[in-house]
């Protein structure tokens, strides 16, 4: 099993410096493991530092102490191996819709009609057809965020790093979005970090769950929460299955979540 | 039967017909209205300044009534005078607006993304930004003369600053996500900057603009008063010495105009850019 993980985190620690105040550990001892074209979700309170281990993980911040390894190589900088889908979609509002999925593949030298090709696709993936031309501004929500997953599944990284993806986007929105992203990931399958403070979202989507303790963040607990469902089973929501994970996980959470508020607090 | 049938049917879609058509109207009255009202308060003040020229209190030198500045005018529009001064302060202005245009953003953008230049650069803009650049005219017209190029000089070192501060706010303000997304997608440093951080700070940096623009017609018209020679600011001081009243209130007319135009079109310029932002998006 080891040697299978593609992505290894050994005791990251990580110190969170603000301009004024003094330093915080945000993330103390983290190690974990993901193997290939798995779906893990890291869930913790907020503030727990779980965003902060993605961006260690996508080379956007320097890791101070301990090691993470991607494919054997230790990570140093953003690469278009592990691409990032933020919560708040990070669209360039300069571009339309195309312009924004063309643009990681105009930065691989793609020739031009492969990648107008490539594009479309992904655009079509995402059931965006017809909106090539649109600002994001003229998008909803919704689409904003279907802009911004082709735009990273576009320039094909082995892994996605998924950032609150659908915490921005209203309940509805986020429950369609869910299921398509479970579709997406069953037609093009990559390994999928995705961060969230949802639990149902965290059981729905994720084969193995990582539980983190309030600040400073540690991997409290994994786990497994692989169902023998298909992913578009409304179904799985009210199955003795799913809830027993649910409350399971509630728990691990729970306790986190009010340590965190205590914090605030005090 | 088919034909009472339609009537029948006609008769509800004439009346939305006749509720649309009105609704129209009143939008169109609703704009002429409102592009009309902008300029009442105009015509209101040029009336009143007609009147008060009349009315026996000031004399013809004081204050020619407006119908006088507005013959002037006419005057130097059929004789040509009126377009030479024109071209002039509009050459003179415009190019060390669009000079300082240039050096502005590249010397913002530079000092944003580069320590060196910005440790460099960062008091002299603090200090620069606020000192009476005018004040500079006698050594300037020491060292470049008292033609095109020490003008043009002058307008550039004044409009030169909105720029460059509006620039450096505009990159600092760039959002986190957005560089990380490029940065993510393989963007090197360079493409960095001139695809990412200039266009996603274009709406401060055209801020910027709209506020130099203004500063360079201003200085230019200072500097041809100062300086003599043709342009509208040059030819209201021969008016001035001449003691051609209607020639000095001629020059602030048309240079009230000029301004408004070249605001109206930075707008409009504006718009055209910044199609893709939330502002101009209905």
């Amino acid at each position: 099993m080891d040697d299978a993980a593609q992505i290894i985190i050994d005791k990251v620690n990580h110190t969170y410096r603000p301009p004024r105040g003094r330093p915080v550990l945000a993330l103390a001892d983290v190690s974990l493991e993901v193997r290939p074209r798995e779906f893990l979700a890291l869930l913790g309170p907020s503030g727990c530092g779980k965003s902060t281990l993605l961006y260690l993980l996508g080379g956007f911040l320097p890791t101070e102490a301990g090691r993470i390894l991607v494919e054997g190589k230790p990570v140093a900088a953003p690469g278009p191996d592990r691409g990032i889908v933020f919560q708040h979609f990070a669209l360039f509002p300069w571009k339309t819709v195309r312009g924004n999925v063309l643009y990681g593949l105009e930065r691989q030298r793609m020739p031009r009609s492969e990648r107008e090709q490539r594009a479309q696709a992904f655009i079509d993936l995402v059931g965006l057809k017809g909106f090539e031309d649109s600002y994001p501004s003229q998008l909803s929500g919704g689409m904003r965020q279907r802009t911004a997953i082709a735009r990273t599944l576009a320039f094909d990284p082995n892994i996605l790093l998924m950032d609150e993806p659908f915490g921005a986007l209203d309940a509805q929105t986020r429950s369609l979005m869910q299921t398509e992203l479970l579709g997406i990931w069953q037609r093009t399958p990559k390994t999928v970090v995705f961060v969230t403070h949802d639990v149902q979202e965290a059981v729905y989507l994720a084969d193995r769950v990582a539980v983190m303790s309030a600040r400073p963040g540690r991997i409290k607990a994994i786990v497994d929460t692989k169902f023998k469902f298909g992913a578009r089973d409304p179904g799985v929501f009210r199955s003795k299955e799913f809830v027993e994970k649910v409350d399971e996980l509630w728990d691990l959470v729970r306790v986190e979540a009010l340590k965190a508020q205590e914090e605030k607090v005090a | 039967m088919a034909a009472a049938m339609a009537r029948v049917d006609d008769q509800p879609t004439l009346a939305a017909a006749a509720a649309d058509l009105t609704q129209a109207a009143a939008r169109r009255l609703d704009l002429v209205f409102r592009s009309g009202a902008a300029l009442l308060s105009i015509l209101l003040l040029l009336i009143c300044w007609e009147l008060f020229a009349r009315s026996g209190r000031v004399t013809m030198f004081m204050l020619p009534p407006f119908s006088v500045v507005a013959e002037q005018i006419k005057t130097d529009a059929l004789s040509g005078d009126l377009w030479r001064n024109l071209g002039v302060t509009l050459y003179r202005a415009l190019a060390g607006f669009a000079i300082a245009a240039c050096i502005g953003i590249v010397l913002g953008v530079s000092m944003s993304r580069n320590r060196v230049v910005r440790w460099f650069c960062d008091p002299i803009i603090s200090v620069g930004f606020p000192m009476p650049k005018i004040a500079f005219l006698p050594v300037i017209i020491l060292w470049l003369g008292v033609y095109d190029v020490s003008k043009i000089c002058v307008v550039v070192f004044d409009a030169i600053f909105p720029v460059v501060t509006a620039t450096l706010a505009g990159i600092a303000a760039v959002d986190k996500e957005l560089v990380w997304s490029a940065r993510n997608m393989g963007a090197s440093e360079r493409q960095l900057t001139w695809q990412i951080m200039l266009p996603a700070a274009a709406p401060q940096i055209l801020t910027g603009l709209q506020v130099a623009l203004p500063i360079a017609l201003i200085v230019e018209i200072i500097a041809e008063m100062v300086m003599g020679g043709y342009g509208l600011g040059g030819a209201m001081m021969s008016a001035s010495r001449f003691a051609n009243s209607p020639g000095v209130f001629a020059g602030i007319v048309e240079i009230a105009v000029v301004g408004f135009l070249l605001i109206r079109a930075m707008a409009v310029l504006r718009r055209r850019l910044l199609s893709w932002h939330q502002e101009t998006a209905e």
